[in-house]
């Protein structure tokens, strides 16, 4: 005879395997500090590419101002200047990424407690029905 | 209103039975309008100025996520612009893949908007984007709609520079390169229209998430508030006029597509709002249940009385014809 319950619980666990699998990956496959700091690197890289192809535009926005700088001091303001804005910028830029993967980690480990969980459920309903099947009248007062 | 429920409950159980067919329409759709829009106001690369290359880009970006889409605009523009001004084309791309890495590395599924703003700006209604990105979407969301936003107002500066941008002035190339970047970066009314979306955005999205009673209709009203006193803020800074007509007309233009949106998401019965509260080992559970509204698709059955055609025998019916018809 089926089971309503034990069909519903099921359901409901494919369900979230279906809709979460990204995080339920994500979860297996990483530790929460390799991804958060995996991440960071790609920041780190990513936010130093942009700043490179941004001194390029400023270069060619600001070239004549940076040859006029006639000594090597003003030429060392100048660097100085978008160095502070490069390390400035990046502090901020990990900043922002630490929190979006740490806030997407704990999303995803919440969605594995909760499959797991479901799973658990699902394994004890079975290990009932077998004990059921095993002992068929253990529990029932015969008369 | 119940018939409009109705119609919503027909709608959505429209789309959960052909949504395999309907998006990548939609795709197509947005795709065409995008690629349409870009050849109709930077159509200066004469090989991509067909209606054919547009179409075949749509049908292309129907089965392929938001992101192709964008990627295609964006190559698209920049193909314009190069055979106007190369020096335009080269800041415009170094300017785009700024954007790519450093926001869509960590959403890319908002690239949709990148494609979706410049459009509504076109069609004169700006302030609706803010509104329903903020009802649907997160705080995030804000920067592919101001990334957006500037991408109009250099079409539109492309648009109304076309001849100097092209005319072989004899400005040197440095000073050719700082006069584009000024006028890019410095437009005012690019400016205002950026923080005008960003407030709008997180606005609405702010008051949205809210735990009070029609709070997303509030946060439609925050989303307007935020949008005007940006506008009104810009014209006291940096004298940007804005027509008031056309202004009042998109507003509200905006808000009622706003309030449509608001209908089909969010439809919810406060007066049988319930405060329920419970605990378990580790919390406190304070909870307010607002129930949806849910009609129930009215199950119309059509009963057909009809009179059935007499059965006779053969031996019944008369052997000539003629004298039955007599």
């Amino acid at each position: 005879m089926l089971n309503e319950n034990k069909i519903r619980l099921m359901t409901d666990i494919s369900m979230l395997e279906k809709e979460r699998s990204r995080d339920l990956t994500l979860v297996h496959r990483y530790f929460r500090g390799d991804y958060i700091g995996l991440h960071l690197l790609r920041s780190l890289l990513g936010y130093t590419f942009c700043w490179c192809l941004g001194m390029v535009l400023v270069g060619m926005c600001k070239v004549e101002d940076i040859i006029s700088a006639m000594s090597i001091t003003d030429l060392a303001d100048y660097l100085l200047g978008y160095l502070t804005w490069y390390i400035g910028g990046l502090a901020v830029y990990l900043m922002i990424t630490f929190i979006v993967y740490f806030v997407r980690y704990r999303r995803a480990a919440r969605s594995m407690k909760l499959y797991l969980g479901g799973l658990k459920s699902l394994e004890r309903r079975y290990e009932l029905s077998d004990r059921d099947r095993e002992q068929p009248g253990k529990g029932v007062r015969r008369s | 209103m119940i018939a409009l429920f109705v119609f919503r409950e027909k709608l959505r159980g429209f789309y959960g039975k052909y949504d395999v067919f309907i998006t990548p329409v939609v795709r197509f759709v947005l795709g065409f309008l995008a690629f349409h829009l870009i050849n109709r106001d930077l159509g200066y690369m004469t090989r991509l100025n067909s209606i054919l290359v547009e179409l075949v880009l749509a049908l292309v970006c129907s089965v392929l996520p938001y992101g192709i889409m964008a990627f295609l605009a964006a190559l698209m523009i920049l193909a314009h612009i190069s055979s106007v001004s190369l020096e335009l084309a080269l800041i415009l791309a170094i300017l785009m893949v700024i954007v790519g890495i450093l926001y869509f590395g960590f959403q890319p599924g908002d690239s949709y908007l990148l494609v979706l703003t410049p459009i509504f700006f076109h069609y004169n209604i700006p302030y609706a984007i803010p509104l329903l990105v903020g009802l649907a979407g997160h705080m995030a969301s804000a920067v592919p709609v101001c990334c957006g936003t500037a991408m109009f107002y250099i079409f539109q500066y492309v648009k109304q520079n076309a001849g100097v941008l092209s005319g072989d002035t004899s400005a040197e190339l440095i000073q050719r390169y700082a006069q584009i970047v000024r006028s890019l970066l410095m437009n005012q009314a690019m400016i205002v229209m950026i923080a005008a979306c960003g407030a709008g955005v997180v606005a609405v999205y702010l008051v949205r998430r809210l735990s009070v009673n029609y709070s997303w209709a509030i946060a439609i009203a925050a989303g307007v508030v935020a949008q005007l006193g940006m506008i009104f803020m810009g014209d006291y800074v940096f004298d940007v006029s804005v027509p008031m007509g056309s202004l009042i007309t998109s507003m509200l233009l905006s808000v009622v597509f706003a309030l449509v949106y608001y209908f089909m998401a969010f439809a919810v019965d406060y007066s049988r709002t319930e405060y329920l509260q419970f605990e378990d080992d580790d919390y406190y559970y304070y909870v307010k249940a607002v129930p949806k509204i849910s009609v129930s698709m009215p199950d119309v059955k059509v009963q057909r009385f009809s009179r059935k055609e007499p059965e006779y025998l053969d031996e019944d019916l008369p052997d000539d014809d003629d004298e039955y018809l007599k």
